[in-house]
Protein backbone atom coordinates (compact mmCIF):
# COMPACT_ATOMS: atom_id res chain seq x y z
CA UNK A 1 0.00 0.00 0.00
CA UNK A 2 1.47 3.57 -0.84
CA UNK A 3 1.29 6.71 1.11
CA UNK A 4 -1.82 7.92 -1.08
CA UNK A 5 -4.14 5.13 -0.50
CA UNK A 6 -2.84 4.95 3.04
CA UNK A 7 -3.75 8.98 3.14
CA UNK A 8 -7.36 7.82 1.19
CA UNK A 9 -7.77 5.34 4.06
CA UNK A 10 -7.04 8.20 7.06
CA UNK A 11 -9.57 10.75 5.10
CA UNK A 12 -12.29 7.70 5.69
CA UNK A 13 -11.18 6.73 9.22
CA UNK A 14 -10.96 10.73 10.11
CA UNK A 15 -14.38 11.66 8.49
CA UNK A 16 -16.07 8.36 9.78
CA UNK A 17 -16.33 6.79 6.77
CA UNK A 18 -15.03 3.25 7.10
CA UNK A 19 -17.51 0.17 7.46
CA UNK A 20 -17.44 -2.27 10.70
CA UNK A 21 -14.94 -4.43 9.25
CA UNK A 22 -12.56 -1.80 7.74
CA UNK A 23 -12.41 0.02 11.14
CA UNK A 24 -11.86 -3.29 13.10
CA UNK A 25 -9.01 -3.94 10.79
CA UNK A 26 -7.51 -0.38 10.82
CA UNK A 27 -7.71 -0.17 14.68
CA UNK A 28 -6.22 -3.41 14.68
CA UNK A 29 -3.46 -1.92 12.91
CA UNK A 30 -3.07 0.91 14.88
CA UNK A 31 -1.97 -1.28 18.15
CA UNK A 32 0.23 -3.41 16.63
CA UNK A 33 1.86 -0.83 14.53
CA UNK A 34 3.06 2.22 16.23
CA UNK A 35 4.52 4.40 13.11
CA UNK A 36 0.93 3.91 11.96
CA UNK A 37 -0.71 4.74 14.71
CA UNK A 38 1.04 8.14 14.81
CA UNK A 39 0.61 8.81 11.46
CA UNK A 40 -3.03 7.88 11.68
CA UNK A 41 -3.20 10.52 14.48
CA UNK A 42 -1.75 13.25 13.35
CA UNK A 43 -3.76 13.05 9.73
CA UNK A 44 -6.86 13.05 12.28
CA UNK A 45 -5.68 16.18 14.39
CA UNK A 46 -4.82 18.02 11.16
CA UNK A 47 -8.49 17.51 9.72
CA UNK A 48 -9.95 18.13 13.19
CA UNK A 49 -8.15 21.70 12.74
CA UNK A 50 -9.37 21.87 9.52
CA UNK A 51 -12.86 21.48 10.19
CA UNK A 52 -12.60 23.46 13.31
CA UNK A 53 -10.86 26.29 11.01
CA UNK A 54 -13.97 25.86 8.44
CA UNK A 55 -16.90 25.83 10.53
CA UNK A 56 -14.82 29.33 12.79
CA UNK A 57 -14.51 31.25 9.32
CA UNK A 58 -18.30 30.38 7.91
CA UNK A 59 -19.45 31.40 11.67
CA UNK A 60 -16.55 34.98 11.33
CA UNK A 61 -17.83 35.53 7.61
CA UNK A 62 -21.94 35.43 8.89
CA UNK A 63 -21.19 37.76 11.73
CA UNK A 64 -18.80 39.68 9.27
CA UNK A 65 -22.07 41.35 7.39
CA UNK A 66 -23.23 42.30 10.87
CA UNK A 67 -21.88 46.03 11.71
CA UNK A 68 -22.56 46.57 15.59
CA UNK A 69 -23.35 50.36 16.39
CA UNK A 70 -21.54 51.52 19.22
CA UNK A 71 -23.98 51.69 21.61
CA UNK A 72 -24.89 54.88 23.83
CA UNK A 73 -27.61 54.92 25.52
CA UNK A 74 -26.75 55.37 29.36
CA UNK A 75 -29.75 52.58 30.27
CA UNK A 76 -27.50 50.01 28.97
CA UNK A 77 -24.81 50.81 30.83
CA UNK A 78 -23.86 47.20 32.88
CA UNK A 79 -23.55 47.60 36.46
CA UNK A 80 -21.80 43.89 37.64
CA UNK A 81 -24.16 41.20 35.89
CA UNK A 82 -26.43 42.53 33.20
CA UNK A 83 -27.83 45.47 31.86
CA UNK A 84 -31.59 46.53 32.53
CA UNK A 85 -33.74 44.53 29.39
CA UNK A 86 -34.22 47.54 27.15
CA UNK A 87 -37.37 46.53 26.07
CA UNK A 88 -37.64 49.59 22.98
CA UNK A 89 -39.02 48.09 19.65
CA UNK A 90 -35.98 47.90 18.44
CA UNK A 91 -34.47 45.38 20.60
CA UNK A 92 -37.53 43.48 20.22
CA UNK A 93 -38.06 42.60 16.50
CA UNK A 94 -35.24 40.68 16.30
CA UNK A 95 -36.95 38.53 18.80
CA UNK A 96 -40.23 38.74 16.83
CA UNK A 97 -38.95 38.17 13.22
CA UNK A 98 -37.44 34.66 14.17
CA UNK A 99 -40.43 34.20 16.10
CA UNK A 100 -42.40 34.80 13.21
CA UNK A 101 -40.46 32.92 10.72
CA UNK A 102 -40.99 29.73 12.80
CA UNK A 103 -44.39 30.65 13.10
CA UNK A 104 -45.39 30.67 9.40
CA UNK A 105 -43.23 27.39 8.80
CA UNK A 106 -45.44 25.50 11.05
CA UNK A 107 -48.72 26.92 9.89
CA UNK A 108 -47.73 26.14 6.35
CA UNK A 109 -46.26 23.13 7.50
CA UNK A 110 -49.86 22.07 8.80
CA UNK A 111 -51.54 23.54 6.31
CA UNK A 112 -49.66 21.15 4.24
CA UNK A 113 -50.08 17.76 6.10
CA UNK A 114 -54.07 18.64 7.13
CA UNK A 115 -54.36 20.26 3.67
CA UNK A 116 -57.31 22.14 4.94
CA UNK A 117 -58.52 25.32 7.33
CA UNK A 118 -61.39 23.53 8.57
CA UNK A 119 -61.56 21.92 11.81
CA UNK A 120 -63.35 18.91 11.94
CA UNK A 121 -66.23 18.91 14.48
CA UNK A 122 -66.91 15.82 16.45
CA UNK A 123 -68.57 16.86 18.66
CA UNK A 124 -72.81 18.09 18.28
CA UNK A 125 -75.87 18.51 19.52
CA UNK A 126 -78.28 15.89 18.79
CA UNK A 127 -82.17 16.35 18.62
CA UNK A 128 -83.59 13.37 19.82
CA UNK A 129 -86.24 12.67 17.54
CA UNK A 130 -86.98 9.12 17.02
CA UNK A 131 -87.72 7.88 13.21
CA UNK A 132 -89.81 5.64 13.69
CA UNK A 133 -90.37 4.27 9.92
CA UNK A 134 -88.03 1.14 9.76
CA UNK A 135 -90.29 -0.49 12.68
CA UNK A 136 -93.56 0.39 11.10
CA UNK A 137 -92.82 -0.79 7.93
CA UNK A 138 -91.89 -4.01 9.02
CA UNK A 139 -94.61 -3.85 11.10
CA UNK A 140 -97.27 -2.97 8.56
CA UNK A 141 -96.20 -5.74 6.41
CA UNK A 142 -96.31 -8.11 8.63
CA UNK A 143 -99.81 -6.66 9.24
CA UNK A 144 -101.20 -6.62 5.30
CA UNK A 145 -99.67 -10.79 5.38
CA UNK A 146 -101.52 -11.40 8.02
CA UNK A 147 -105.00 -9.27 7.54
CA UNK A 148 -107.29 -9.80 4.86
CA UNK A 149 -106.27 -6.73 1.62
CA UNK A 150 -109.57 -5.29 1.70
CA UNK A 151 -108.26 -3.12 4.59
CA UNK A 152 -105.08 -1.02 4.05
CA UNK A 153 -102.88 -0.88 6.79
CA UNK A 154 -102.85 2.43 8.29
CA UNK A 155 -99.69 4.93 7.45
CA UNK A 156 -96.99 4.71 9.55
CA UNK A 157 -96.08 7.40 12.12
CA UNK A 158 -92.77 8.50 10.78
CA UNK A 159 -91.49 10.11 13.71
CA UNK A 160 -92.37 9.92 17.29
CA UNK A 161 -91.25 12.28 20.39
CA UNK A 162 -92.52 13.23 23.59
CA UNK A 163 -95.17 15.84 24.73
CA UNK A 164 -97.10 16.29 27.94
CA UNK A 165 -100.16 18.80 29.12
CA UNK A 166 -99.12 21.88 30.26
CA UNK A 167 -102.51 22.94 31.09
CA UNK A 168 -106.16 21.46 32.07
CA UNK A 169 -107.83 22.68 29.01
CA UNK A 170 -105.94 20.50 26.60
CA UNK A 171 -102.37 22.06 25.48
CA UNK A 172 -99.60 19.93 25.05
CA UNK A 173 -96.16 21.15 24.95
CA UNK A 174 -93.22 19.29 22.54
CA UNK A 175 -89.82 20.07 20.74
CA UNK A 176 -90.38 21.87 18.27
CA UNK A 177 -88.16 19.64 15.99
CA UNK A 178 -90.54 16.78 16.64
CA UNK A 179 -93.17 17.77 14.66
CA UNK A 180 -91.61 19.57 12.45
CA UNK A 181 -92.41 19.22 8.76
CA UNK A 182 -96.12 17.26 10.34
CA UNK A 183 -98.97 16.67 8.08
CA UNK A 184 -100.54 15.41 11.45
CA UNK A 185 -99.63 15.27 14.77
CA UNK A 186 -101.37 12.64 17.65
CA UNK A 187 -100.32 12.31 20.62
CA UNK A 188 -101.09 8.79 22.69
CA UNK A 189 -100.78 7.60 26.38
CA UNK A 190 -102.40 4.75 28.13
CA UNK A 191 -104.89 6.76 30.00
CA UNK A 192 -106.26 9.19 27.39
CA UNK A 193 -106.05 6.57 24.70
CA UNK A 194 -105.30 8.26 20.91
CA UNK A 195 -105.66 12.10 20.33
CA UNK A 196 -105.93 14.12 17.41
CA UNK A 197 -103.92 17.69 17.79
CA UNK A 198 -103.50 20.57 16.08
CA UNK A 199 -100.03 22.48 16.09
CA UNK A 200 -101.14 26.26 17.52
CA UNK A 201 -97.84 27.82 17.91
CA UNK A 202 -94.29 26.99 16.46
CA UNK A 203 -91.07 28.71 18.73
CA UNK A 204 -88.15 27.26 16.09
CA UNK A 205 -85.47 29.26 17.77
CA UNK A 206 -86.41 27.84 21.27
CA UNK A 207 -87.03 24.55 19.89
CA UNK A 208 -90.60 24.58 21.72
CA UNK A 209 -94.16 24.07 20.43
CA UNK A 210 -97.65 23.93 21.62
CA UNK A 211 -100.02 21.81 20.55
CA UNK A 212 -104.22 21.92 21.08
CA UNK A 213 -106.03 18.52 21.36
CA UNK A 214 -108.72 18.96 18.63
CA UNK A 215 -112.16 19.90 20.14
CA UNK A 216 -113.82 16.94 18.32
CA UNK A 217 -112.07 14.26 20.85
CA UNK A 218 -113.59 13.85 23.81
CA UNK A 219 -111.16 14.92 26.36
CA UNK A 220 -112.72 16.96 28.65
CA UNK A 221 -110.68 19.85 30.92
CA UNK A 222 -109.49 19.54 34.30
CA UNK A 223 -107.09 21.34 36.85
CA UNK A 224 -103.25 20.20 36.71
CA UNK A 225 -101.69 18.89 39.69
CA UNK A 226 -98.79 20.77 38.89
CA UNK A 227 -97.01 23.78 38.15
CA UNK A 228 -94.58 25.76 35.61
CA UNK A 229 -91.58 27.13 37.34
CA UNK A 230 -91.20 30.75 36.87
CA UNK A 231 -87.95 30.56 38.60
CA UNK A 232 -84.42 28.81 37.35
CA UNK A 233 -83.72 25.77 38.83
CA UNK A 234 -80.54 25.46 40.89
CA UNK A 235 -77.33 23.92 40.23
CA UNK A 236 -77.15 20.12 41.49
CA UNK A 237 -81.21 20.34 41.88
CA UNK A 238 -82.66 17.11 41.53
CA UNK A 239 -84.65 16.22 38.35
CA UNK A 240 -86.81 13.64 36.69
CA UNK A 241 -87.89 13.09 33.60
CA UNK A 242 -90.80 10.43 31.53
CA UNK A 243 -90.84 10.42 28.16
CA UNK A 244 -90.70 7.36 25.42
CA UNK A 245 -87.91 6.27 23.67
CA UNK A 246 -89.35 3.31 23.29
CA UNK A 247 -93.15 2.38 23.03
CA UNK A 248 -93.28 2.39 26.58
CA UNK A 249 -92.85 4.95 28.93
CA UNK A 250 -89.66 5.79 30.56
CA UNK A 251 -88.36 7.16 33.59
CA UNK A 252 -84.97 8.95 33.83
CA UNK A 253 -83.32 10.99 36.52
CA UNK A 254 -80.70 13.46 37.01
CA UNK A 255 -79.56 16.65 38.34
CA UNK A 256 -78.81 19.87 36.71
CA UNK A 257 -75.49 19.98 36.34
CA UNK A 258 -75.08 23.16 34.31
CA UNK A 259 -76.99 26.35 33.52
CA UNK A 260 -76.03 26.67 30.16
CA UNK A 261 -76.83 24.24 26.93
CA UNK A 262 -75.15 23.42 24.28
CA UNK A 263 -72.45 25.80 23.53
CA UNK A 264 -73.15 28.24 26.23
CA UNK A 265 -76.79 28.20 24.85
CA UNK A 266 -78.30 30.42 28.14
CA UNK A 267 -82.05 28.67 27.30
CA UNK A 268 -81.57 25.70 28.62
CA UNK A 269 -79.91 23.34 31.09
CA UNK A 270 -77.70 20.75 30.70
CA UNK A 271 -78.95 17.50 33.01
CA UNK A 272 -77.18 14.53 33.70
CA UNK A 273 -80.26 12.43 32.61
CA UNK A 274 -80.13 9.54 30.75
CA UNK A 275 -82.09 10.26 27.19
CA UNK A 276 -82.01 8.82 23.94
CA UNK A 277 -84.13 9.90 20.19
CA UNK A 278 -87.56 9.99 21.44
CA UNK A 279 -87.12 11.51 24.49
CA UNK A 280 -87.37 15.00 22.57
CA UNK A 281 -89.96 17.08 24.34
CA UNK A 282 -90.25 15.40 27.60
CA UNK A 283 -90.78 17.21 31.20
CA UNK A 284 -88.31 17.47 33.18
CA UNK A 285 -89.60 18.09 36.69
CA UNK A 286 -87.93 18.59 40.18
CA UNK A 287 -88.60 16.76 43.39
CA UNK A 288 -92.00 19.28 44.12
CA UNK A 289 -93.17 17.79 40.53
CA UNK A 290 -93.06 21.29 38.89
CA UNK A 291 -92.25 21.45 35.92
CA UNK A 292 -88.38 23.03 35.18
CA UNK A 293 -87.49 22.34 31.57
CA UNK A 294 -88.25 20.40 28.05
CA UNK A 295 -85.47 17.52 26.98
CA UNK A 296 -84.79 18.64 23.46
CA UNK A 297 -81.08 17.05 23.18
CA UNK A 298 -77.83 15.96 24.04
CA UNK A 299 -74.01 16.36 23.24
CA UNK A 300 -72.44 13.42 21.13
CA UNK A 301 -69.29 12.05 21.97
CA UNK A 302 -69.87 13.23 25.50
CA UNK A 303 -71.28 11.10 28.08
CA UNK A 304 -74.10 12.24 30.37
CA UNK A 305 -74.66 15.85 28.60
CA UNK A 306 -78.63 15.80 27.49
CA UNK A 307 -79.49 19.14 27.11
CA UNK A 308 -83.00 20.78 28.60
CA UNK A 309 -85.02 23.85 27.73
CA UNK A 310 -85.86 26.14 30.73
CA UNK A 311 -89.53 26.64 31.84
CA UNK A 312 -88.82 30.37 32.10
CA UNK A 313 -88.63 29.86 28.12
CA UNK A 314 -91.83 28.43 27.81
CA UNK A 315 -93.43 30.70 29.77
CA UNK A 316 -92.01 33.27 27.80
CA UNK A 317 -93.17 31.39 24.69
CA UNK A 318 -96.60 31.24 25.95
CA UNK A 319 -96.89 34.70 27.02
CA UNK A 320 -96.04 35.24 23.32
CA UNK A 321 -98.29 33.12 21.70
CA UNK A 322 -100.37 35.51 19.40
CA UNK A 323 -103.99 35.28 21.20
CA UNK A 324 -105.98 34.76 18.17
CA UNK A 325 -103.99 31.77 17.56
CA UNK A 326 -105.88 30.23 20.51
CA UNK A 327 -108.99 29.15 20.24
CA UNK A 328 -109.45 28.93 24.00
CA UNK A 329 -107.09 30.71 26.41
CA UNK A 330 -104.34 28.99 27.84
CA UNK A 331 -104.74 28.69 31.42
CA UNK A 332 -101.77 27.58 33.95
CA UNK A 333 -101.87 25.87 36.85
CA UNK A 334 -101.30 28.01 39.90
CA UNK A 335 -101.21 25.42 42.55
CA UNK A 336 -98.67 22.33 42.86
CA UNK A 337 -100.60 19.38 44.64
CA UNK A 338 -97.63 16.99 44.18
CA UNK A 339 -95.54 18.74 46.62
CA UNK A 340 -95.68 16.31 49.28
CA UNK A 341 -96.09 13.22 47.56
CA UNK A 342 -93.15 10.40 47.47
CA UNK A 343 -91.90 10.60 44.34
CA UNK A 344 -93.17 7.31 43.23
CA UNK A 345 -96.45 8.63 43.08
CA UNK A 346 -95.11 11.57 41.82
CA UNK A 347 -93.95 10.24 38.97
CA UNK A 348 -97.71 7.76 38.89
CA UNK A 349 -99.49 11.59 38.78
CA UNK A 350 -97.22 12.76 36.22
CA UNK A 351 -97.09 9.38 33.97
CA UNK A 352 -100.72 10.40 32.75
CA UNK A 353 -99.67 14.16 31.67
CA UNK A 354 -96.87 12.52 29.56
CA UNK A 355 -98.01 11.16 25.79
CA UNK A 356 -96.26 9.89 23.32
CA UNK A 357 -96.40 12.47 20.09
CA UNK A 358 -96.89 10.43 16.87
CA UNK A 359 -95.97 12.70 13.76
CA UNK A 360 -97.04 11.74 10.26
CA UNK A 361 -96.20 13.02 7.18
CA UNK A 362 -96.15 11.67 3.71
CA UNK A 363 -93.32 13.93 2.26
CA UNK B 1 -39.53 34.51 30.90
CA UNK B 2 -40.14 35.67 27.42
CA UNK B 3 -36.34 35.43 27.48
CA UNK B 4 -35.73 31.83 27.79
CA UNK B 5 -38.34 31.17 25.13
CA UNK B 6 -36.01 33.55 23.22
CA UNK B 7 -32.85 31.64 24.18
CA UNK B 8 -34.63 28.15 23.39
CA UNK B 9 -35.74 29.46 20.25
CA UNK B 10 -32.01 30.86 19.16
CA UNK B 11 -30.83 27.75 19.98
CA UNK B 12 -32.94 25.64 17.97
CA UNK B 13 -32.34 27.58 15.08
CA UNK B 14 -28.30 27.79 15.40
CA UNK B 15 -28.44 24.16 15.47
CA UNK B 16 -30.40 24.07 12.47
CA UNK B 17 -27.62 26.59 10.92
CA UNK B 18 -29.99 29.42 10.35
CA UNK B 19 -27.38 32.54 9.65
CA UNK B 20 -30.05 34.85 10.77
CA UNK B 21 -30.87 33.26 14.29
CA UNK B 22 -27.16 33.72 15.06
CA UNK B 23 -26.76 37.56 13.55
CA UNK B 24 -30.20 38.57 15.54
CA UNK B 25 -28.14 37.10 18.98
CA UNK B 26 -24.66 38.32 17.45
CA UNK B 27 -26.76 41.99 17.52
CA UNK B 28 -28.89 41.32 21.23
CA UNK B 29 -25.69 41.12 23.24
CA UNK B 30 -23.54 43.41 21.69
CA UNK B 31 -24.33 46.58 24.44
CA UNK B 32 -23.70 44.40 27.44
CA UNK B 33 -19.84 43.25 26.76
CA UNK B 34 -19.17 46.63 24.90
CA UNK B 35 -19.73 48.57 28.24
CA UNK B 36 -18.47 45.78 30.35
CA UNK B 37 -14.77 46.47 28.59
CA UNK B 38 -15.25 49.99 28.04
CA UNK B 39 -15.97 50.85 31.91
CA UNK B 40 -12.79 48.58 32.20
CA UNK B 41 -10.14 50.16 30.36
CA UNK B 42 -11.07 48.55 26.57
CA UNK B 43 -11.66 50.12 23.51
CA UNK B 44 -14.50 49.80 21.46
CA UNK B 45 -12.68 47.43 18.53
CA UNK B 46 -11.21 45.54 21.37
CA UNK B 47 -14.86 45.33 22.58
CA UNK B 48 -15.77 43.83 19.21
CA UNK B 49 -12.56 41.41 19.18
CA UNK B 50 -13.69 39.91 22.39
CA UNK B 51 -17.33 39.52 21.74
CA UNK B 52 -17.29 37.79 18.48
CA UNK B 53 -15.29 35.47 20.56
CA UNK B 54 -17.30 35.05 23.28
CA UNK B 55 -20.08 34.27 20.46
CA UNK B 56 -18.39 32.03 18.53
CA UNK B 57 -17.37 30.10 21.63
CA UNK B 58 -21.43 29.90 22.07
CA UNK B 59 -21.70 28.95 18.88
CA UNK B 60 -19.43 25.91 18.77
CA UNK B 61 -20.87 25.05 22.07
CA UNK B 62 -24.41 24.52 21.02
CA UNK B 63 -23.32 22.57 17.72
CA UNK B 64 -21.83 19.87 20.60
CA UNK B 65 -24.71 17.24 20.89
CA UNK B 66 -24.45 16.98 24.57
CA UNK B 67 -24.99 20.91 24.69
CA UNK B 68 -27.71 21.66 27.22
CA UNK B 69 -28.52 25.09 28.49
CA UNK B 70 -27.98 25.38 31.81
CA UNK B 71 -28.10 29.41 31.98
CA UNK B 72 -29.14 32.38 29.85
CA UNK B 73 -27.41 32.68 26.86
CA UNK B 74 -27.02 36.28 28.00
CA UNK B 75 -25.46 34.81 31.31
CA UNK B 76 -23.19 32.61 29.14
CA UNK B 77 -21.72 35.30 27.05
CA UNK B 78 -20.96 37.46 29.67
CA UNK B 79 -18.91 35.34 31.65
CA UNK B 80 -17.18 34.07 28.39
CA UNK B 81 -16.07 37.69 27.44
CA UNK B 82 -15.44 38.38 31.05
CA UNK B 83 -13.08 35.97 31.19
CA UNK B 84 -11.78 36.72 27.98
CA UNK B 85 -10.59 40.12 28.44
CA UNK B 86 -9.18 39.62 32.07
CA UNK B 87 -6.87 37.25 30.37
CA UNK B 88 -6.26 39.78 27.87
CA UNK B 89 -5.88 42.64 30.31
CA UNK B 90 -3.08 39.99 32.09
CA UNK B 91 -1.32 39.63 29.01
CA UNK B 92 -1.86 43.54 28.65
CA UNK B 93 -0.49 44.02 33.02
CA UNK B 94 -3.36 46.85 32.96
CA UNK B 95 -5.13 44.51 35.62
CA UNK B 96 -6.99 46.40 37.15
CA UNK B 97 -9.76 45.17 39.94
CA UNK B 98 -11.81 42.92 38.09
CA UNK B 99 -12.17 40.07 40.26
CA UNK B 100 -11.80 36.61 38.90
CA UNK B 101 -15.46 34.83 39.56
CA UNK B 102 -17.52 31.78 38.54
CA UNK B 103 -20.14 32.95 36.80
CA UNK B 104 -21.89 30.42 36.09
CA UNK B 105 -20.93 25.88 37.31
CA UNK B 106 -18.19 24.80 34.70
CA UNK B 107 -16.85 28.13 33.34
CA UNK B 108 -13.69 26.98 33.96
CA UNK B 109 -13.80 23.56 31.76
CA UNK B 110 -15.18 26.21 29.35
CA UNK B 111 -12.64 28.50 28.93
CA UNK B 112 -9.50 25.87 28.68
CA UNK B 113 -11.60 24.59 26.26
CA UNK B 114 -11.78 27.54 24.04
CA UNK B 115 -8.60 28.40 24.89
CA UNK B 116 -7.28 24.87 22.97
CA UNK B 117 -9.55 25.62 20.17
CA UNK B 118 -8.61 28.94 19.90
CA UNK B 119 -5.06 28.02 19.50
CA UNK B 120 -6.13 25.55 17.32
CA UNK B 121 -7.72 27.87 14.79
CA UNK B 122 -4.94 30.60 15.01
CA UNK B 123 -2.34 27.43 13.87
CA UNK B 124 -4.32 26.15 11.01
CA UNK B 125 -5.03 29.97 9.99
CA UNK B 126 -1.53 30.61 10.18
CA UNK B 127 -0.59 27.09 8.55
CA UNK B 128 -2.77 27.88 5.58
CA UNK B 129 -2.04 31.00 5.09
CA UNK B 130 2.05 29.67 4.46
CA UNK B 131 0.94 27.02 2.45
CA UNK B 132 -0.27 29.26 -0.32
CA UNK B 133 -2.26 28.29 -3.49
CA UNK B 134 -3.27 26.44 -4.89
CA UNK B 135 -2.57 24.06 -2.10
CA UNK B 136 -4.97 25.98 0.20
CA UNK B 137 -7.86 25.70 -2.56
CA UNK B 138 -7.30 22.39 -2.69
CA UNK B 139 -7.31 21.52 0.48
CA UNK B 140 -10.55 23.58 1.54
CA UNK B 141 -12.09 22.51 -1.70
CA UNK B 142 -12.11 18.98 -0.37
CA UNK B 143 -12.16 18.52 3.43
CA UNK B 144 -14.26 21.83 4.10
CA UNK B 145 -16.15 22.21 0.87
CA UNK B 146 -16.44 18.37 0.14
CA UNK B 147 -15.78 18.62 -3.37
CA UNK B 148 -15.41 15.01 -4.64
CA UNK B 149 -11.82 14.46 -6.88
CA UNK B 150 -13.39 14.57 -9.91
CA UNK B 151 -14.53 18.44 -9.21
CA UNK B 152 -11.15 19.33 -7.68
CA UNK B 153 -9.63 17.69 -11.26
CA UNK B 154 -11.71 19.78 -13.41
CA UNK B 155 -11.22 22.90 -11.59
CA UNK B 156 -7.59 22.90 -11.48
CA UNK B 157 -7.09 21.27 -14.64
CA UNK B 158 -6.07 18.01 -13.57
CA UNK B 159 -5.50 15.65 -16.45
CA UNK B 160 -7.53 12.74 -14.14
CA UNK B 161 -8.73 11.90 -10.85
CA UNK B 162 -5.37 10.32 -9.65
CA UNK B 163 -3.27 12.95 -10.01
CA UNK B 164 -5.46 15.14 -8.49
CA UNK B 165 -5.57 13.04 -5.58
CA UNK B 166 -2.17 13.03 -5.97
CA UNK B 167 -2.00 16.53 -5.50
CA UNK B 168 -3.89 16.60 -2.42
CA UNK B 169 -1.86 14.26 -0.85
CA UNK B 170 0.99 16.33 -1.06
CA UNK B 171 -0.81 19.29 -0.37
CA UNK B 172 -1.85 17.86 2.52
CA UNK B 173 1.69 16.68 3.84
CA UNK B 174 2.78 20.01 3.70
CA UNK B 175 -0.08 21.23 5.27
CA UNK B 176 0.74 18.89 8.58
CA UNK B 177 4.21 20.22 8.51
CA UNK B 178 3.59 23.50 8.99
CA UNK B 179 0.79 22.90 11.18
CA UNK B 180 2.86 21.33 13.54
CA UNK B 181 5.80 22.79 13.40
CA UNK B 182 3.94 25.84 14.74
CA UNK B 183 2.34 23.63 17.57
CA UNK B 184 5.84 22.44 18.60
CA UNK B 185 6.76 26.27 18.29
CA UNK B 186 4.35 27.26 20.91
CA UNK B 187 4.53 23.98 23.42
CA UNK B 188 8.81 24.56 23.16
Amino acid sequence: MNDQDLDYQFDDFAEGRLNQDAFVAFKKRMEEDASFRAKAEEHVRVVEALKLYGRREVVLNTLREISLPTPTSVRELTSNTAPVANRSVRRIWPMMAVAASVALLSIVGTLFMTQSLETKQTAYYKELRRNVEQIKRSQSMIIADIASKEKPAPLPGRYAGTGFLVSGNGYVVTSHHVIKGADSVYIENEFFGRLKTSVVFSDADNDVSVLRIDTSTNFAAFRLPFMVNAAEANLGEAVYTLGFPREDVVFGEGSISASSGYRQNPNAYQVSVPVNPGNSGGPLFNSKGDLVGIISGLQTETSGAAFAIKSTVLLDVINEMPLDSLQAPLVLSKQNNLRNLPKVDQVKKWREFVFIVRVYNNK
Amino acid sequence: MAEYYFDELIITEIRKNNEVALQELYKTHYPMVFHLICSNTGTEQEAKDVYQEAIIAFYERVQQPDFVLTCKIKTYLYAVARRLWLKRLGEKKRFQGMEEVETFFGIEDEMTNLDEREKTFQLMKDALDRLGDPCRSIIEDFYLNNHSMDEIRDKFGYTNADNAKNQKYKCLQRLKKLFFAGYNEITE
